[in-house]
């Protein structure tokens, strides 16, 4: 049996839809003055938090279908609003059109990005009083009480969380080992797929070698240079279309984040047990968004509306089954359960949020020597 | 008393309104974002990451690197594969079209032409679902009796989608230079030399040189800048220029990185566009 190949082309993963640089001109080029300034505010007071009232249309800012349509919808007949939707296709694009002074009510930032905003003070805070649903996500003893990327939740509310793994085909690769060595598989040469993405192409390897996912430092990023292009002659590609990859057949043995897999598995694949997904047991990283005001938005009320509304359980469950990313809503975890009871390494547990595998915010300079290495790795 | 100017001059002053608005247009949009590039190529990034203008020639220092110089050797040898391959398709097409399209002419144009409306990532996304080891081709194959065939990314999947990404850019001056050939010359041509084959080098080719070098300047530029065939096509060892450039903007965090990378290669194309300029110029002459 075959996945359904064919033209029916799936809802594309957020990340391996490559719209960067096609948007990239549009979006960076006419910001571009406003863009290149000389210093960024550091440690702002933040806005305070706006009550949850309806105050106008809801200009809303995603990734491209991150949110179940008809739950969308229903927001906007339930309170008589309407949502006018602008899309991002990378975090580098959203905060680009927010440094340039664009106006959103509400977007989706990933964990670091929450970071770089809150410092930069483009976030208007939350107070979870306002919401009637907080409960769900900031029970006591919850994670999100003091997330990694907003100490005390002040600007950010959860949204999904997620982990990079490994997915292969059970019916061609019988020798996986639970590690991130897998992704250098004798029986898989040559179908072997790593994300092309900085960030998770050097903590797998970092991950392997022991090191911090975030190293910066010379002599590490030396090895895992090498042994990345060591991986090269297993590899068929770097590439972040992950559920194409694998559909399509290219693709054995894939690096990939745990979202994407359940979509592949319970939402495309015509047999589920023809693909599986393991956590290694080096580690695996941890990724999260969340849902943040935009300090200037012009209608933080109908935002914090529309959070609320997300937060009830059933539309938790709803967008959880049209995105396959997990939410950490409490009452649409046992759905979640049932969606990964063929893939339990996707579940992502407290001890998986509180390991330290998570991107964080790094200096310019440290940036700048990864992606020197990852240029070497790719270029060579 | 209003005086009339005389109408040249009048009409000059008409050319010159009708001129003044594309003149502001590329100024305000091209000009000035690649006087932004140029300036920025010398710049810095601030320690969380916003590029600001400065003096440092340090991106320019690092583009002293074996690495890049290998990836503007490989985009050179794809783009130049995309020329090669284009002109074996275009040629043809354009020729078939313009001598023997009779009234269909303008809707085979049309035809060959409105694909390209559909967006070129749309279009990429599109062969890679057509080329995947399970896809429609192959499946195609494997009923024929044919093995499968891995396609997708190999260099030859990217150089493909490069042709059919550009190729268009080929045939559209091919074909306007010879829709303008003067059939009497080729007819001519024949009572000449004999044979097609004479007629065609000495006649045809020469009076459609122009259109082939237009051509070849239309697909060989966006060729060796692209990314997008790359990144979707591509394997894990055919990185291009495009892609490097385009990392520097986004995950890398080094536009000052990525403008000196441009500004480089606006450098190495230009000396390459002077050269082949002058070349054709005096084959166009001598022709």
């Amino acid at each position: 049996m075959t996945p359904s190949p064919g033209l029916g082309l799936p809802r594309p993963s957020r990340r391996g839809l490559l719209t960067g640089g096609l948007a990239l001109g549009a979006s960076l080029a006419l910001p571009g003055c406003a863009y290149l300034r000389d210093d960024a505010p550091a440690d702002a007071p933040l806005p305070p938090s706006a009550k949850a009232q309806v105050d106008g249309d809801l200009v809303y800012f995603n990734w491209a279908d991150y949110l179940a349509p008809a739950v969308v919808k229903g927001f906007s007949e339930e309170y008589g609003v309407e949502v006018i939707e602008s899309n991002y296709d990378s975090m580098e694009g959203m905060y680009a059109k927010l440094a340039a002074g664009n106006q959103y009510d509400i977007v989706f930032p990933i964990a670091k990005w929450v970071v770089k905003l809150k410092r930069e003070g483009k976030l208007r805070s939350i107070d979870p009083a306002q919401l009637t649903n907080a409960d769900q996500v900031f029970y006591s003893g919850s994670y999100f009480n003091h997330p990694w990327y907003d100490d005390g939740s002040e600007v950010s509310v959860p949204f999904t969380v997620y982990k990079t793994g490994i997915g292969w085909r059970t019916d061609k690769v019988s020798s996986m080992t639970g590690s991130w060595r897998d992704l250098w598989n004798d029986e898989a040469r040559g179908r072997v797929f790593t994300l092309d993405d900085q960030d998770e192409a050097l903590a797998m390897a970092a991950l392997i070698l022991g090191y911090d996912v975030n190293t910066a430092d010379p002599g590490e990023l030396a090895d895992i240079k090498d042994l990345l292009i060591s991986q090269k002659e297993y590899l068929r590609a770097y590439s972040s279309d992950d559920i194409n990859n694998m559909l399509g057949g290219d693709a054995w043995v894939h690096h990939m984040w745990s979202g994407d897999f359940l979509y592949l598995q319970r939402g495309l694949a015509d047999d589920p047990a023809m693909f599986a997904f393991e956590a290694p047991s080096e580690g695996t990283p941890i990724n999260s968004d969340a849902y943040a005001i935009p300090a200037n938005a012009r209608h933080p009320g109908t935002a914090m509306v529309f959070i609320d509304y997300l937060l009830r359980p059933e539309n938790a469950v709803r967008n959880m089954k049209y995105l396959f990313y997990p939410f950490p809503v409490k009452d649409a975890l046992p759905a979640f359960a049932e969606l990964t009871q063929d893939a339990p390494a996707c579940q992502v547990d407290v001890a998986d949020l509180e390991n330290e595998n998570v991107y964080r915010l790094l200096d310019t300079e440290e940036v700048q020597r990864r992606a020197a290495v990852w240029t070497e790795v790719k270029a060579s | 008393m209003a005086t009339t100017a005389p109408r040249s001059a009048q009409r000059t002053w008409l050319w010159g309104a009708l001129l003044a608005l594309p003149t502001a247009w590329m100024v305000a949009f091209f000009v000035s974002s690649m006087v932004i590039v140029v300036l920025l190529s010398f710049g810095r990034t601030t320690n969380d990451g916003f590029p600001v203008f400065a003096t440092s020639t340090a991106s320019y220092e690092a583009l002293w690197n074996e690495v890049y110089l290998e990836l503007f050797l490989r985009s050179l040898a794809y783009a130049l594969a995309t020329v090669a391959i284009s002109v074996l398709i275009a040629y043809p097409v354009a020729y078939a079209i313009a001598l023997h399209g009779g009234r269909y002419k303008n809707a085979l144009i049309a035809a060959v032409v409105v694909p390209f409306f559909a967006s070129y990532l749309i279009r990429m996304y599109a062969w890679k679902a057509l080329l995947s080891d399970d896809g429609l081709v192959n499946s195609g194959l494997g009923r024929a009796g044919i093995g499968a065939v891995t396609f997708l990314n190999t260099p030859y999947a990217v150089v493909g989608g490069l042709v059919y990404g550009f190729v268009v850019f080929m045939i559209l001056p091919v074909y306007a230079s010879l829709e303008r050939l003067d059939v009497s010359l080729v007819e001519a041509g024949k009572d000449l030399y004999h044979g097609p084959v004479r007629t065609f080098v000495h006649v045809t080719l020469p009076a459609t040189r122009a259109g082939l070098y237009g051509g070849i300047l239309l697909v060989f530029l966006p060729a060796l800048g692209d990314f997008v065939s790359a990144q979707l096509l591509g394997g894990a060892s055919t990185y291009m220029m495009g892609n490097l450039v385009q990392q520097q903007f986004m995950e890398g965090q080094n536009w000052p990185l990525g403008s000196a990378l441009t500004v480089g290669m606006m450098l190495a194309l230009t000396v390459l566009m002077v050269v082949y300029l002058r070349a054709t110029s005096t084959r166009a002459r001598e022709a």
